[in-house]
This record gives structure tokens, C-alpha cells and sequence, in this order.
């Protein structure tokens, strides 16, 4: 496989829900509404996304309930057939797998995590870990040693033999957690794992999450109705709204470029300072005197030097290795969450 | 939607309200009038509307015995039925070799009671602690005492092969309905008439088909007994979360795999509750059985009254309760019993503890029994039955003078004032009269459907031609129903503001659905005679549990927040129960009610040991012979008015619920 | 280990007599019903089959459906046919074959309008069935109308109550009771304060050591009292007579019997019992409260001088 195709991609992609979708699809004129199709008898969970994620990329799908971002991420996985378009994993189209083919996929490249867990109750934690590698076959003691792998990852060890219900919320979505990591899936799909968690839960699995990605480096497409969390996680962000995206883009870009009104919503309320990082300001080439700041750092972190430094701009050290320019009037703006 | 629309659509929805209630009065008052107009004009009008004339019937009972004799020989269907039964002969047979040493394979020595007994406590032990241990070895020592073992075990052993069938075929039943819309739509009316049809109707065809005897009566439990079996399988298998079945199929589960570890493990509480409908409903049966062979505690039962010892039967009857409520309560522990981990490094053998324990009192007893004869097998002679001392007692307290007195008042009460009137104005009513009436109930609670239902099903009933009886079968389930209310939801009332009376009042009932009441049949008639008032007071158990039950969950099912919400309204107890309670547990009672007609119209059976001139003791007659499509007729008749009920009423609570938003 | 020796035993006893008889080993399924004297007379017959080596099973029957499952060979054989009680079925079942009558007992049955002997002392005519009439207000219940109630047997026994009443020109209501037990009920309850009751009976029968009673006389059966308007005092209606005095006891056996089971029916056509050998066999039960199985052994113990010639002419 060329290490350039996009792990997943979506092209116009459509699910409908109603009662025969194809055949609506086929002979629908182009550029319908979401309510005109409701006003049809459809409901459009997914109308015409494309997307791509790249190998080892987070993205992480923000809207809200009923934006259609589940249908979408199972329209990935196929847990939905789709109505139109086309979904590939690896560069293979998924809707042209037959059934065997396409729980071999699952068996060997894709993971999910759900939103209420989705775990067996008659299980143990082991049981429900080592789940998916019984499915596909394997041995007792192979399965076992895998699964206890994976349960210390997730810092449940001691707890193998508990039942769900004998466990905390956010043991359990270590359970889910551990279960999707069993099979060592290329993918992962994470279906709002943490919204049921109470929220200083919540930021505590997300730093466990952050650890396990770093550890790991999966592709990642993860579900979240909370805009802070999608900052806090993303490589990029899709935001989306009646089953079509609004806009994909990195945090910086869509909290300084919102490219819809609906986006531009979610940002007013964020500190933008806390979010935009050095380098998305920097322009290229202009060399400027001084010592640089790193390009990753975000303008918050920076706020002293833009308060005291009194020239234009500042220099940044880029990720390519090159040094940019920052105009200091820019950030400021950001800081003091001015608009432009 | 926006605000304005939404608005908009209210007051579109509460003046169609208002138009459909004055179309539904017009309707039903349409109706009801010329119902009421054929039953004045009664003299006047042609006789083919006060009954129909001999000449429109059809010869329902020659076609279906026709259609049953093309079945039965044309076809072979004996041929494959004998073979099923003589499958089903084998394990009634094994199983009745186990339990008390029937001369079959594979021909092991009965089991001493001791054991069974002593084996029941550990497992009642281990799935519910001491107090269950109790029940369930109390059980069987009572059985034994009594001299009641072998019967026991005889019952035993075919209730042993009817609940795993009834079980397994439900399940699967269940899982293809689950599976296939079409086949639930196909399967939903069939199981409707199952749970009608009065009992006779399954025993001669259960007769004809699979031999007089044990398999006769395991083929009509499993039958009877199939169909909560069915649907709790659904319920279960629909409610399984989808995040689970997405989690089954994202691990890669086949089809099969998604159905063997994620569908059915995740409904085992569904499907345990239906295991438990099967074994109540198998031992609910247990007496009626004995009237197409079915060996054990039924026929004794019937043997005993058939001589007239009153005490003996009672104390059968107990021990029918007593084994209904163990297995009841086991099988219930086995629901809510969870898995329970052991910490790392638990010994085997205390991780195996219960089995260890069950393996150990199986082998103590049995020695013990080889050396204590009375361990093995407890005698006539040995037994502590008291048969002829109740007899004594009984026939005792029916003589006081104040019960004569009294039971004298409510028989002449109840039969000079209420029922022989009531019966003989629904003999007066033209048949038209009361298919019209039956019309406007059906539009009244339900609309068109069950109007037409109402319309259809009656009509149906006057055409199979037995309409008097019939009338007179209706008129028993009504006031049979009407009564339950009277007493039964006061009662239901006063418990459901109490947590403990209402615990009480629930485990009634389940006791008395399981109280054979043939028992009290004999009692009965001593004090009421062979009239109308004790043929009531035969159903009248059946129909009051369900009343009392679904009352008292409706009332405590009533959202906390309401009732404190009236409390805070200063509404007094009254205004509460009437304005607020009432009307929010008004559809879990109309399933009550409705379960009370179905249960009344299948009991009327019972009525027919007493003597009754309605469709049962028709019924009972065409046991004797073969006459099944006499027989079917007569099932019909009750299955169609017991439906035309059922659908109007289920409509009406399915409306409330939407109104209700519940 | 008790039973095993008495399982060894009983081989041991058996093997012989097997050996002489080509009788098959498949169990003989003899059908008991809801009344002592024919379940007990059912495990004497059974007995006395195992005694000479052949198997035996007893199933629970309806007394009426019994005649299909004789015609099928469901069961083997019926020890007790009433004449009035189950003639017609059995009639009816032998016009469609496979069974066949297998000879009387000679016990008589009778079954007719009888009361307890404390009616007499409430109506001192009785017997007599006009008597019986004149009194009939001391019949009278709360829903009979002034007039006297007779209960009469379930409907399907075919008793003919109401019809004897029209033809007689009686004061009495019919009330048809459900089943055998919902006439005892009724004596039961008539019992404490000597009420006086009217009801279906019959003999041989427990309620007669119970109850002490009679029948009342009707006018005697003629011969078509039941099909010819002229037999009878009424020359206008059928059934104005009382039913036969001495109906016949017979005994069913399956068509296929005599091949199967060659001794078995040889004993069956050979055994005969008398009136008050049956109430015998209910007294154990009814009275003495005996387990079936037990007055089974107690009545043969007592009777070896009946049974053993019958075993003894067909082996």
C-alpha cells in the first residue's frame, strides 16, 4: 500500500433513512436541503461528506446530537450501509466487501469504542477484552496473555475477574477501551467515549487517551459533542450539522477562520488564545531579530513575551526548521480575544 | 419545527379532538340505539334477527371434522404425530424412571426422597440463601410426609419434559419471529387464540393426536404453556442495547456468533422470566391435564373429590401450591442471580463450593436411605396425612349456623336478584342486539378496528351456532369480572398506599394462579349449591388476581413527582386517587381487566365440573367422544368473544399510553 | 440394596411362568378412571397379570374417551363398561371396530333417582315415585320455584331426567350437576341437618356405605321404554320408566388382545365379579383409606380361591 493513500476516505457519501433511499437518491435533483428531503419522507444522516483521514491523524468529529456524526463513523465501519459515494479503508471500497470479507476487516483493522460502553454483562473485564480475538478464533492461552496485556495498559490489573456491573463508569470505558485495542486494529473508532463520564472523569480518561495515542499512534476518527474536547484532542476537526460537514480544518484555523456562521458559534465562547498555537500566525521568510519562540507553543503560553516584546513581529521557529514571522499586533488581537 | 407551527398543530390536533369525540358519539349512540330498538321491537321484528335461523347456519362442526379426518388419515398426520409421541412416550417414560423408578430406561432405581429433597435445599441454597434452602426442601419433605411422593414425582416427570420443550420451542419461535417481521405478524394471531382457546379445545385434539395419557397432557402444556415463552423472547432479544450488538458486530462477530454470545446472553433475564411463565403455567395445568391422562397429583386430586374426601384433596392441592411456588421462587432467584468473581487464587474446591456440597448431600442421603428405610420411601401407613380430620373440620365449619345462615343470604341474593335475572335478560336480547351493541363498545374504546372486530367476531359467534350458550358463557365471564372489581379494587386500593401490603397482595396472586381450585369447588357447592352464584365464585379467583395485581401496579407505578405534585396542589387522598392516580394507572388496569376476561372466558371450563348449561359443558361433553370439530366450534365460540374484547380493550390502553405519553 | 434383592427375587419368580406363556413382553396398558371400585378392580387384574410374568401398566383415562383408545389399542382392555353409564359409547365404538365385548361380570348396576335415608323421614311414601311427587315442596330450593329440585347426573351421562319428568307429569325441577363429585357435594351439604335431597345414584358404589339410601321405584323398564312411545304408563312419551333394575357389567378388550397377549385375554374372558366383591374393593379405598395398590393386595390375599382358577385354566 502507498503510504500517501488516506487510511479512510469518503466521497460524497449519503445515507438516507426512509423508505426505499436509493432509489430517492438516484432520482433527487442536486443540491436538496436537509428539510426539503425531510419534507420527502427521508431523513438525510449523512448528505454528501468527503473527507479523508491520513495514516496516524486524529480526527475528531464534532456536532451535535443529531448532526449525524454517528451515522457517519458507521457509515466508515460499515455498520450502516451507505445510500451513495463511496467509503475506503486502505484504498479498498468497503461496500463492495461480502460478508466474510468484511468481518475479516473488522477483525484485523478496526476497533470501536461506544458511547455506554457496549460491554457483555454475562462477561468478565478478561472475557470482554479477549472477546473480539475469541471471535476470530484464537487460541485460549493466546487470547489470554493478549487480553491481560491489554487490561494492564488500560491500569485495570486486579480487576480481570470483576462483571461489569461491579464496575465505575469510567472502568468500564476502560474495559471498551481495552476491548477495541485487543485485536491491534489499525483504526479506532471512538463513538463519544467519555460523554456518559461525570467531567472530572472525563478529563481524566482523556489524558489517559492522549497517553495511550502517543504510545500507539493509531488513525483515529473520534466522536464528541463537546467543542472543548474536540480542541483539546484534534489533529482536525470536522464539524458537523443535518449530516453534512461545515467545515474540516485544524483547531487554529477553524477558531480563527470559522467558515460558517453555525462554526463560528462554537468559537465565540473558547479562548482562542489557549488554542491557536505560534506557528499558525508566523508567515514565512521574513527574517526578524530575536530569539524564537516554538512554533507549537499556543499564544497564551506566550503572553508575557507579547506584552513586553515591543517589536512587529516575532520570530517563531517553524516545524519544517525554517523561522517565521509573527506579527505581534495579530496575537495580541488573539489574546485579548479582539475580532479582527 | 418552529414555535408558531407547533402551535398551530395543537389547536389543528385539539379540534380534530373535538370533531372525533362528537363523530364518536354519534357513532356509538347510532348503534346503541338500534340496539336498544331491536330489543324493544323484540315481538315485532323478523325472527331471523332475534336468532338466527337453523337453516343460515353452516355445518361448521362437519366441515372441520372433515378437514381433521383429511389431516389425520389423508394426509398421515397420526402417523407423524404417533412418532413424535412415541419420542415424547420415551422421555416421560426416562424421566419417570428417574424421579420414581417407572419399570423403562434406563432402568435405575428411584431416586429416595431424602435425596431430592435434601439436593432441592442445597440448590434453593445456593441461588436464594436459607430461606429459600427451606422452601424448596420444606417442599419435598411435605410431599413425602403427606404420602404424596410417587404422585408428585408422576406429575414431576412430565412437567420435567413439557418445560424444557415448551422452553425450546418458544425460544426458537421467539428468535424467528425476532428475525422475520413477517413471521411475527403471521405468529402474533395464532398465539392470541392460543391464550384463548378454552383448555377443552387443546385436549382432544392432544388425545387424538398423540395417544390418551402422558403425551397427550405433556403436547397440551407445552402447547399452553409456549406463548409467554415466545413473547418474552422478543421483548428480550429487541432490548438488548445497541451499543452491545454494535460492539458484537464491530468485534467481528458471524451471525451466528452475534446470536450465541452477544443476542442471547444479553437477554438471559427476558428469557429467564419466560422459563419461569412456562414452569407456573405447565403446573397451572397440572389438574386439568388429569382429564386426558395425565398422571400424578391431578388425578388423585380428582380421583379424591370424585369420592369425596375433601381433606385429602386439600392437602394435594397444597402440595400442587407449594411445589408451584419453589419452583416459582427458584427459577426467579435464577434471574436475578448475577456471576460473581472469585479472587485470584481461590481454591478450586471453594470456587465449586455449592456443587461440592450438592455432590456430597447426594451421596450422604443415598447411604443413608440404603440403612433408614423411612429416608427411602414413607408409606401409606407412615404418612401423616390428615385426610379424614379436615374432612372433619370442613364439613364442621360448612354446618356452623351463622356460615348457613350467611352463605344462605348471598346464595338468594345473588341468584333470585342478580344472576338469573342478568342471565335471563341476555337470553331475551335479540342476537342482532348485542352484535350491535358489541359494535358501538368496540367503537367506543377503540375506533373502527374493533368496532369491525366486535361486529365480525360476534356475527362469527351467532354463525357457528351455539348463541345461548354462548350468552350464557358471556354472561358468566362478565359478571365474574364485574364482581373481581367490585371487591378486588378496593382491595387493591388500600394495599397500593402500602409498600409491605402491596409485596403481600403481589405474592397472592401469584399463589392463587397456581391454587388448583377444583379444591375449593366441593366446598363451594355444599354452601351455594349447584346454581349460577357458585359457578361465578369458580372463576371469580381467576379473574380477581389479575385485577388486584395490575391495580395495584398501576397505582404504585404512578411517578413520585405527580403524586407529590398533588399533594402540593392541596389536592385531599380522594381528589389524588380519583383526579391524578387513577387516570395515570387507568391502562395498566385495563390490561388487568383485559387479562381477566381472557382468563374468565378460558375458565369456564371449571364451571362445567359444577354444572352449567353454557359452551363448557358442551365442551366437556364432546370429550368423551370424538367429536372434534363439535369441539372446535364451541372453542371458537369463545375464542371470538374473549378476542372481540381483548382487541377493544388493548386499543383503548394502547390509546391512553399515547395520550398519556407513557 | 432391599430393592435389588426384591428386583432379584422378583425375576427370579417370574422367569419360569414367562417361559410358558407367548404372551408379549410389551406392557399391558389397562386404563383406571375416577372411581374407586374400578381402580382397585384395575390393580387386581394387574396383579394378578404380573403374577404370571407379564408387564403391566395402569394410565389415567376419561371414563367415555376410554372406548376410542381400547379401539386404537391404546390401552388393552376395560375392566368396568355400565350398561348405563357408558353403553352408548361403547356401542358406539364397536359399530366403528376394534374392539370387542369380552363378556359380563356378574354384577348388576343400577342407576336411577335415589335419596338418603333421612329423606324418608321428611316423606314416608318412598320409595314410591308418586309418593316422591306428593312431597316434592320439601324439595324445593331458593331457585327451583316452589317446585321440588332433582339433581341429576352431568349431561353427558345421558340420564334422561328431564324428559321422565315431562312424561310423568312431576313437580320437579332438573338440575344436571357437573360431575360425580358435585353430587356428593350436594349429599355432603345435605348431610348435617338431614335436608332432603333427591340425586342421581347408582350401585355399585362407595356413596352406599357412606349414605345409607334407596332408589326410588319408577315404573319398571320395559324393553323400548326409551325409543317406543307406547312401552311405559305414558303412551305419549319415551323414557316414562325407570332405568333397567339390573344393567349388564361387561368387560372391553382390544381387537388385537387375544394375539398379543393369549393368556392375559384368556384371563380377562375368564374373570367375574360379583356385586359385593366390588364394594369391597371401593370400601378398602373409600372407607379404610388404602392406596389402591394396597386393596389390590389385601382383596387378592383374601381371594385366592376366586383368582387362582382363573390364572390357573389359561396357563
Amino acid at each position: 500500500m502507498d503510504s500517501d493513500t488516506p487510511v479512510i476516505s469518503a466521497e460524497n457519501v449519503w445515507k438516507l433513512f426512509g423508505p426505499s433511499p436509493e432509489a430517492y437518491l438516484s432520482r433527487m435533483p442536486a443540491g436538496r436541503s436537509f428539510e426539503e428531503i425531510r419534507s420527502d419522507g427521508y431523513i438525510a444522516g449523512v448528505k454528501d461528506v468527503s473527507l479523508e483521514v491520513a495514516k496516524g491523524e486524529m480526527l475528531v468529529i464534532m456536532g451535535l446530537s443529531g448532526s449525524g456524526k454517528s451515522t457517519l463513523v458507521r457509515c466508515f465501519s460499515r455498520l450502516h450501509d451507505i445510500t451513495g459515494g463511496a467509503v475506503r479503508i486502505d484504498g479498498q471500497d468497503i461496500m463492495s466487501l461480502n460478508a466474510t470479507e468484511l468481518i475479516e476487516l473488522r477483525r484485523s483493522k478496526m476497533g470501536m469504542v461506544f458511547q455506554s460502553f457496549g460491554l457483555l454483562p454475562h462477561r468478565t473485564v478478561l472475557e470482554n477484552v479477549a472477546f473480539p480475538l475469541e471471535m476470530r478464533g484464537q487460541d485460549r492461552h493466546a487470547r489470554r496473555e493478549r487480553a491481560l496485556e491489554m487490561v494492564r495498559l488500560v491500569g485495570l490489573e486486579g480487576r480481570e475477574d470483576y462483571f461489569p456491573r461491579e464496575l465505575s463508569g469510567g472502568q468500564q470505558q476502560r474495559v471498551g477501551i481495552a476491548r477495541s485495542l485487543a485485536i491491534e486494529p489499525n483504526i479506532w473508532f471512538l463513538d463519544e467515549p467519555f460523554s456518559a463520564l461525570d467531567p472530572l472523569i472525563r478529563r481524566e480518561m482523556q489524558d489517559e487517551f492522549l497517553r495511550l495515542q502517543d504510545m500507539l499512534g493509531k488513525t483515529i476518527v473520534f466522536i464528541t459533542h463537546d467543542f472543548d474536547e474536540a480542541l483539546r484532542l484534534a489533529d482536525r476537526i470536522a464539524i458537523m450539522k443535518d449530516g453534512a460537514v461545515e467545515q474540516v480544518d485544524t483547531p487554529d484555523k477553524i477558531v480563527l477562520d470559522p467558515a460558517t456562521e453555525y462554526v463560528a458559534k462554537f468559537t465565540e465562547e473558547v479562548d482562542k488564545a489557549s488554542v491557536v498555537h505560534a506557528s499558525v500566525l508566523a508567515s514565512d521568510g521574513v527574517p526578524v531579530d530575536g530569539e524564537p519562540v516554538p512554533g507549537d507553543a499556543t499564544i497564551l503560553s506566550l503572553a508575557r513575551r507579547l506584552v513586553e516584546d515591543r517589536s512587529d513581529a516575532i520570530p517563531v521557529s517553524l516545524p519544517d526548521g525554517r523561522t517565521g514571522a509573527m506579527d505581534r499586533k495579530a496575537a495580541l488581537a488573539v489574546l485579548f480575544g479582539e475580532r479582527e | 419545527m418552529s414555535d408558531s407551527t407547533y402551535v398551530g398543530a395543537t389547536r389543528q390536533g385539539a379540534e380534530a379532538a373535538s370533531v372525533g369525540a362528537i363523530r364518536t358519539r354519534t357513532v356509538v349512540l347510532t348503534l346503541f340505539g338500534a340496539a336498544i330498538l331491536l330489543a324493544v321491537l323484540k315481538p315485532w321484528i323478523p325472527s331471523a334477527l332475534v336468532r338466527l335461523p337453523e337453516g343460515a347456519i353452516l355445518p361448521w362442526a362437519d366441515w372441520l371434522d372433515a378437514g381433521f379426518s383429511w389431516l389425520q388419515n389423508d394426509i398421515g398426520l397420526i402417523h407423524v404425530t404417533r412418532t413424535i409421541s412415541g419420542w415424547l412416550g420415551f422421555l416421560t417414560d426416562a424421566a419417570a424412571n428417574v424421579l420414581y423408578g417407572k419399570a423403562r430406561w434406563p432402568r435405575l432405581e428411584a431416586l429416595p426422597w431424602s435425596v431430592v429433597a435434601a439436593c432441592s435445599a442445597v440448590l434453593g441454597y445456593w441461588l436464594g440463601g436459607w430461606r429459600l434452602a427451606l422452601l424448596a426442601g420444606g417442599t419435598f419433605v411435605w410431599t413425602a410426609l403427606m404420602g404424596q411422593w410417587r404422585w408428585a414425582m408422576e406429575t414431576l416427570s412430565v412437567i420435567a419434559v413439557a418445560v424444557p420443550f415448551g422452553f425450546g420451542i418458544g425460544l426458537l419461535l421467539g428468535m424467528l419471529a425476532w428475525k422475520s417481521r413477517r413471521f411475527e405478524e403471521a405468529l402474533r394471531p395464532v398465539l392470541l387464540v392460543l391464550q384463548t382457546l378454552p383448555f377443552y379445545s387443546y385436549l382432544l385434539p392432544a388425545v387424538i393426536f398423540f395417544k390418551v395419557g402422558p403425551t397427550a397432557a405433556s403436547v397440551a402444556t407445552i402447547v399452553y404453556s409456549m406463548p409467554p415463552m415466545i413473547l418474552m423472547t422478543i421483548v428480550g432479544l429487541r432490548k438488548v442495547p445497541p451499543d452491545v450488538v454494535e460492539a458484537g458486530r464491530m468485534s467481528g462477530c458471524t451471525r451466528w456468533q452475534m446470536l450465541r454470545h452477544v443476542f442471547l446472553p444479553s437477554a438471559r433475564n427476558e428469557i429467564l422470566v419466560g422459563l419461569n411463565q412456562v414452569i407456573m403455567l405447565a403446573l397451572a395445568m397440572v389438574v386439568l391435564t388429569a382429564f386426558i391422562g395425565m398422571p400424578g397429583l391431578g388425578a388423585k386430586l380428582l380421583a379424591m373429590m370424585n369420592s369425596f374426601k375433601l381433606g385429602r384433596s386439600f392437602e394435594i392441592g397444597v402440595t400442587i401450591v407449594l411445589l408451584a411456588v419453589t419452583l416459582d421462587r427458584l427459577s426467579k432467584a435464577w434471574v436475578v442471580k448475577q456471576p460473581e468473581h472469585f479472587e485470584r487464587g481461590t481454591p478450586w474446591w471453594q470456587r465449586h463450593a455449592f456443587l461440592l456440597l450438592g455432590i456430597a448431600t447426594f451421596v450422604l442421603f443415598y447411604l443413608l436411605s440404603q440403612f433408614l428405610p423411612i429416608l427411602d420411601e414413607v408409606g401409606r401407613r407412615q404418612s401423616l396425612s390428615r385426610g379424614s380430620e379436615i374432612d372433619a373440620i370442613i364439613k364442621g365449619a360448612l354446618g356452623i349456623s351463622w356460615v348457613k345462615a350467611t352463605t344462605e343470604f348471598i346464595r338468594w341474593f345473588f341468584n333470585i336478584w342478580v344472576l338469573i335475572p342478568t342471565e335471563l335478560a341476555l337470553l331475551f336480547l335479540p342476537t342482532f342486539t348485542v352484535i350491535l351493541a358489541m359494535t358501538g363498545i368496540g367503537y367506543l374504546l377503540g375506533g373502527w378496528f374493533p368496532a369491525l372486530i366486535g361486529f365480525l367476531f360476534f356475527a362469527a359467534v351467532a354463525q357457528l351456532g351455539w348463541w345461548d350458550r354462548a350468552m350464557l358463557t358471556l354472561h358468566s365471564t362478565l359478571t365474574a369480572v364485574l364482581l373481581a372489581m367490585l371487591f378486588g379494587m378496593p382491595l387493591a386500593i388500600w394495599a397500593a398506599r402500602r409498600a409491605r401490603a402491596s409485596r403481600w397482595m403481589i405474592f397472592a396472586c401469584d399463589t392463587a394462579q397456581t391454587f388448583p381450585s377444583f379444591i375449593y369447588l366441593l366446598p363451594a357447592i355444599m354452601l351455594f349449591g349447584i346454581t349460577p352464584i357458585t359457578v361465578i365464585l369458580a372463576i371469580l379467583i381467576y379473574t380477581m388476581v389479575p385485577v388486584v395485581r395490575y391495580t395495584v401496579e398501576g397505582l404504585r407505578g404512578v411517578p413520585r413527582e405527580i403524586t407529590e405534585a398533588a399533594d402540593m396542589a392541596g389536592a385531599t387522598r380522594w381528589q389524588k386517587l380519583w383526579k391524578v392516580e387513577f387516570p395515570l394507572a387507568m391502562p395498566t388496569i385495563a390490561v388487568g381487566l383485559n387479562q381477566a376476561f381472557i382468563f374468565a372466558f378460558f375458565m369456564v371450563i371449571i364451571a362445567a365440573f359444577i354444572g352449567t348449561r353454557d359452551l363448557g359443558q358442551e365442551m366437556q361433553r364432546t370429550l368423551a367422544g370424538t367429536d372434534l370439530g363439535k369441539n372446535f366450534t364451541l372453542g371458537f365460540s369463545v375464542v371470538f368473544m374473549a378476542l372481540s374484547l381483548d382487541i377493544a380493550i388493548n386499543s383503548w390502553a394502547r390509546k391512553r399510553r399515547e395520550i398519556l405519553g407513557q | 440394596m432391599k430393592k435389588l434383592s426384591a428386583m432379584v427375587l422378583a425375576t427370579a419368580l417370574a422367569t419360569p411362568v414367562v417361559a410358558t406363556a407367548a404372551d408379549s413382553e410389551d406392557p399391558i396398558i389397562i386404563p383406571i378412571h375416577n372411581w374407586s371400585s374400578q381402580i382397585v378392580m384395575s390393580h387386581v387384574v394387574g396383579q394378578m397379570y404380573e403374577e404370571m410374568g407379564l408387564n403391566v401398566e395402569f394410565v389415567t383415562t376419561d371414563s367415555q374417551a376410554v372406548y376410542e383408545s381400547v379401539r386404537l389399542g391404546d390401552v388393552a382392555l376395560e375392566l368396568e363398561v355400565w350398561e348405563g353409564a357408558f353403553g352408548h359409547s361403547f356401542r358406539e365404538a364397536l359399530s366403528k371396530g376394534g374392539l370387542h365385548d369380552a363378556g359380563d361380570h356378574d354384577a348388576v348396576t343400577r342407576e336411577d333417582w335415589w335419596y338418603p335415608m333421612w329423606t324418608k323421614d321428611a316423606c314416608p311414601g318412598l320409595p314410591n315415585w308418586q309418593a316422591l311427587n306428593d312431597c316434592a315442596e320439601i324439595f324445593a330450593t331458593a331457585e327451583s320455584g316452589g317446585k321440588g329440585r332433582y339433581l341429576d347426573g352431568p349431561v353427558d351421562w345421558l340420564k334422561h331426567g328431564k324428559e321422565r319428568v315431562e312424561a310423568l307429569g312431576m313437580n320437579f325441577v332438573v338440575v344436571n350437576a357437573g360431575s360425580a363429585a358435585a353430587l356428593w357435594a350436594e349429599i355432603g351439604a345435605a348431610e348435617p341437618d338431614m335436608r332432603p335431597v333427591v340425586v342421581f345414584n347408582w350401585t355399585p358404589n362407595f356413596a352406599e356405605a357412606v349414605w345409607p339410601g334407596e332408589f326410588v321405584e319408577f315404573p319398571t323398564w320395559e324393553d323400548g321404554c326409551d325409543s317406543d312411545p307406547a312401552k311405559g304408563p305414558n303412551p305419549d312419551a319415551l323414557y316414562d320408566c325407570g332405568n333397567p333394575a339390573d344393567g349388564y357389567l361387561k368387560k372391553a378388550a382390544w381387537d388385537g388382545m387375544p394375539d398379543k397377549w393369549p393368556s392375559a385375554y384368556c384371563v380377562l374372558t375368564k374373570l367375574s365379579f360379583t356385586n359385593p366383591q366390588i364394594a369391597e374393593m371401593a370400601k378398602f379405598v373409600d372407607i379404610d383409606e388404602l392406596e389402591p395398590e394396597e386393596a389390590a393386595d389385601e382383596w387378592l390375599a383374601a381371594n385366592r380361591d376366586i383368582v387362582d382358577p382363573w390364572i390357573g385354566s389359561c396357563t
